[in-house]
């Protein structure tokens, strides 16, 4: 706020970037398998590559906005950073939480920032009904939450520290204990789409600004994973076979959101819906609580953070040049934006798992776990990538390939932030996949 | 009206209230509550046309039939322990009847109809003195007599109060009957812990005040009544509208902003009682609370309207002073969150 006006871009971005080197730093120790407590009520994260994910956001999300409020006042230029950098704070304290009751109250605290930036800054006038979608699914999820945390607070004595769960004994098998199960998992379940619940999902990622929808795929759907991560492990060693009805959806849901995928003119509906259909798979190994799936299921998270994020970025640059999102109005960008078009083109390979890259790991992680859960589901999850592939080809060769349509030859050439911004996306996808054994999680 | 009948009115209105606080026999109390109905009906007639008439004598018809239940209460009890002392009722048809009539003051369900008939006849002002202020006397009778409420009674009264408050005001585009509804839900969250441990309700009373008053106070800086002309503020005062934006999500409950903490502990005190259910379906229907005061916000905040009102007028100053310390409170007060605890132990 305190920056000259030609400078505030600049200025935050720097910040961004060098908050982010520290919690690299500063976080990526638990490889060897201790948990290092920063503060008192900051646990250490079992997490931390979400975290160094969350950071690394911030700066991307700065990069990526700046076209679109270009021409805003600069007093909300100033809001609409100040609440990125809210968000970025909330979701920074939500992952090193060590409570539980102080991770849901940051959990719902980083539906704020995230509802004004998309009632506010969101393009067309449906935001307002994505916006209530959105704040409603999700709390009607997590207030059942509030009432079983409090409930286990008192049942059990301590909710601190996450690790003084040592003291968890097996919860016996009645009907209470049935809803005590459902009352936590079902704010995740919304959080990080379940196919049933997922509606709030198109709608939100649709009409956010850029950076509303790169911090919503990439952060906000991992909050879900990562508190399904905290409560399984903690909260349930007993109710194995509450997880059939969900499994069944998320398997099913997988198929039908991919599905949908094929026959999508809207560019981030595609990339929405996307997100869903991978989310499921995390939803899968997350329930079926096996070493290797929780490793593929952080895994699949820090992939698809990246993936997502970057695919709306490209889908953003095609946005800012046409006002519209539909597919088939900016084709054959390849003669046009030869740089842009190989962005796109490793986006899409990341987004369909090829081999060496990290998506891949996580992707292959859960399916294994899944066929020694039940042999049945690999002919789901065979499906699953089938499609997946053809969604992706299909959105590259859209908008890539043939012959360009006639009244995109004057779009603007594209910008170097945009170009950086891309790299930036995809040098950690890439490197990671040299040494993944940073993002696999703490069972590694 | 004439300052000095104004100042005699209002330390009516408060000497009123501080009898009901602060005396400990039972007529005494009566008395006090008299005297403030008394005096609070020329407040609420300041406007004089036939539509603050009518919402004055509704007010004047439930509160007097109130004073008389709860005079009734008081002498069966009279009878049935021998002392006028406000201490434990001994009898249940005593206490039954005092609940009843001190939740008629309040406007808890089911005796909530006359809320939102006379919050919207009578000016913002008085509607705000309507929904505080004369809050604190019931409460504090009930913080009083509160061992020996019957529970059933309240909470069915809280349940449905909050169903009400929630359903009722979906409905509404005038401020002042939002306001209203969001009284009575906000009365039904204060009175399901009443038995379980005042002390919440204290807490509840005193956050629900403080952000009634700056909801109040911003309605008043622009002298707007209706959700339309809240809608033309982001021209004349932008920084008002993002107050109203965090105001209203405070008033919804969210966390990590004040409003949160009074639900917070609240959804404690009964789960630690072992009710389950009921603080889930109230916290679900506060959601209904919520969609009312996100749909003002995105009508004041969140959108801009075509609407461009630019009439710059001269604002009375004096408005914007007495505005700027309450909202302050209510954002610090979110600092407090990991504090509140801790006080209400020693309270």
């Amino acid at each position: 706020w305190m920056s000259k006006p030609n400078m505030i871009w600049i200025n935050t971005t720097t910040y961004g970037l060098l908050i982010s080197l520290i919690s690299l730093f500063y976080l990526n120790q638990p490889n060897d398998n201790t948990l290092n407590p920063s503060l008192m009520f900051f646990s250490d994260s079992l997490s931390a590559p979400l975290l160094a994910l969350t950071t690394w956001l911030l700066p991307l999300m700065l990069m990526a906005s700046q076209h679109h409020l270009s021409k805003e006042p600069l007093t909300r230029k100033k809001l609409y950073i100040s609440m990125l950098i809210l968000l970025q704070l909330f979701l920074i304290m939500t992952f090193t939480a060590s409570e539980l009751i102080f991770f849901y109250i940051l959990f719902e605290a980083t539906l704020i920032p995230t509802l004004i930036i998309i009632t506010r800054w969101g393009n067309q006038t449906e935001r307002l009904n994505a916006g209530l979608y959105f704040l409603f699914y999700t709390l009607m999820g997590s207030l059942p939450l509030l009432v079983a945390l409090l409930y286990i607070h008192n049942f059990m004595g301590s909710l601190n520290f996450l690790m003084i769960q040592y003291w968890i004994q097996p919860l016996p098998n009645s009907w209470s204990n049935i809803f005590l199960w459902l009352a936590c998992m079902m704010a995740f379940m919304v959080k990080m789409p379940l196919y049933g619940l997922h509606l709030w999902l198109p709608k939100a990622h649709v009409e956010a600004p850029i950076a509303g929808s790169m911090v919503l795929a990439a952060v906000l759907l991992k909050l879900g994973g990562y508190g399904m991560m905290r409560i399984t492990t903690l909260l349930n060693p007993l109710t194995n076979f509450m997880a059939y009805p969900f499994m069944m959806l998320s398997l099913w849901g997988m198929i039908m959101t991919s599905s949908i995928c094929l026959r999508q003119t809207d560019l981030k509906s595609l990339i929405a819906y996307s997100s869903v259909s991978h989310m499921a798979l995390v939803i899968v190994a997350v329930l079926i609580q096996t070493p290797w799936s929780y490793m593929g299921a952080m895994a699949l998270m820090i992939a698809h953070g990246l993936t997502s994020s970057m695919l709306f970025c490209l889908a953003n640059s095609n946005y800012e040049r046409i006002h519209s999102r539909t597919m088939i109005l900016a084709r054959g960008l390849q003669t046009l934006l030869p740089l842009m078009a190989a962005w796109w083109l490793l986006a899409s390979l990341t987004n369909l798992a090829l081999p060496p890259t990290i998506n891949l790991i996580g992707e292959l992680f859960v399916v294994m776990s899944s066929f020694s859960w039940s042999n049945i589901t690999i002919i789901l999850m065979g499906i699953n990538i089938i499609i997946t592939a053809l969604y992706s080809l299909y959105m590259l060769i859209t908008t890539q390939r043939g012959k360009y349509s006639h009244h995109i030859k004057n779009i603007k050439p594209s910008f170097t932030r945009e170009n950086a911004l891309m790299t930036l996306h995809l040098l950690p996808l890439l490197l990671l996949s040299l040494n993944p054994k940073i993002i696999l999680g703490p069972i590694y | 009206m004439k300052p000095p009948i104004l100042i005699i009115i209002m330390a009516t209105i408060m000497t009123g209230t501080m009898i009901v606080m602060l005396s400990s026999h039972w007529l005494l109390i009566w008395i006090g509550f008299e005297m403030n109905m008394l005096a609070i009906i020329p407040i609420l007639m300041k406007k004089y046309n036939p539509r603050a008439m009518e919402a004055s004598t509704k007010y004047f018809l439930t509160q007097a039939t109130a004073s008389m239940l709860l005079m009734m209460g008081v002498t069966i009890n009279l009878l049935y322990s021998g002392q006028w002392v406000v201490s434990k009722i001994s009898n249940p048809i005593a206490s039954i009847m005092m609940t009843t009539a001190l939740t008629m003051k309040l406007g808890l369900s089911p005796f909530h109809f006359w809320v939102p008939e006379v919050t919207q006849g009578i000016t913002l002002m008085s509607g705000m003195i309507l929904l505080t202020w004369q809050k604190i006397a019931p409460m504090s009778i009930l913080y009083q007599i509160s061992p020996s409420i019957n529970t059933n009674l309240l909470m069915l009264m809280a349940l449905t109060s909050v169903l009400v408050g929630g359903w009722g005001g979906l409905n509404q585009t005038q401020l002042r009957k939002i306001m209203a509804y969001s009284s009575i839900a906000h009365m039904g969250w204060m009175a399901a812990i009443i038995t379980y441990n005042p002390t919440m309700m204290v807490l509840n009373l005193t956050l629900y005040i403080l952000m009634t008053l700056s909801t109040f106070m911003l309605f008043m800086l622009n002298s707007s009544t209706t959700t339309l002309s809240l809608s033309h503020m982001w021209n004349k005062f932008p920084l008002i509208t993002s107050m109203i934006l965090i105001l209203m999500l405070s008033l919804g409950g969210l966390p990590p902003l004040s409003g949160f903490i009074p639900k917070w502990m609240i959804i404690q005190e009964l789960t630690k009682n072992n009710m389950i259910i009921i603080p889930t379906l109230m916290a679900i229907t506060a959601l209904l609370n919520l969609y009312f005061y996100l749909r003002l916000t995105y009508s004041t905040a969140l959108t801009m309207f075509p609407s461009t009102n630019n009439m710059k007028m001269k604002w009375q100053f004096e408005y914007t002073k007495k505005a700027t310390l309450l909202p302050p409170l209510i954002i610090t007060s979110t600092m407090l969150l990991p504090l509140t605890p801790m006080l209400s132990v020693l309270d």
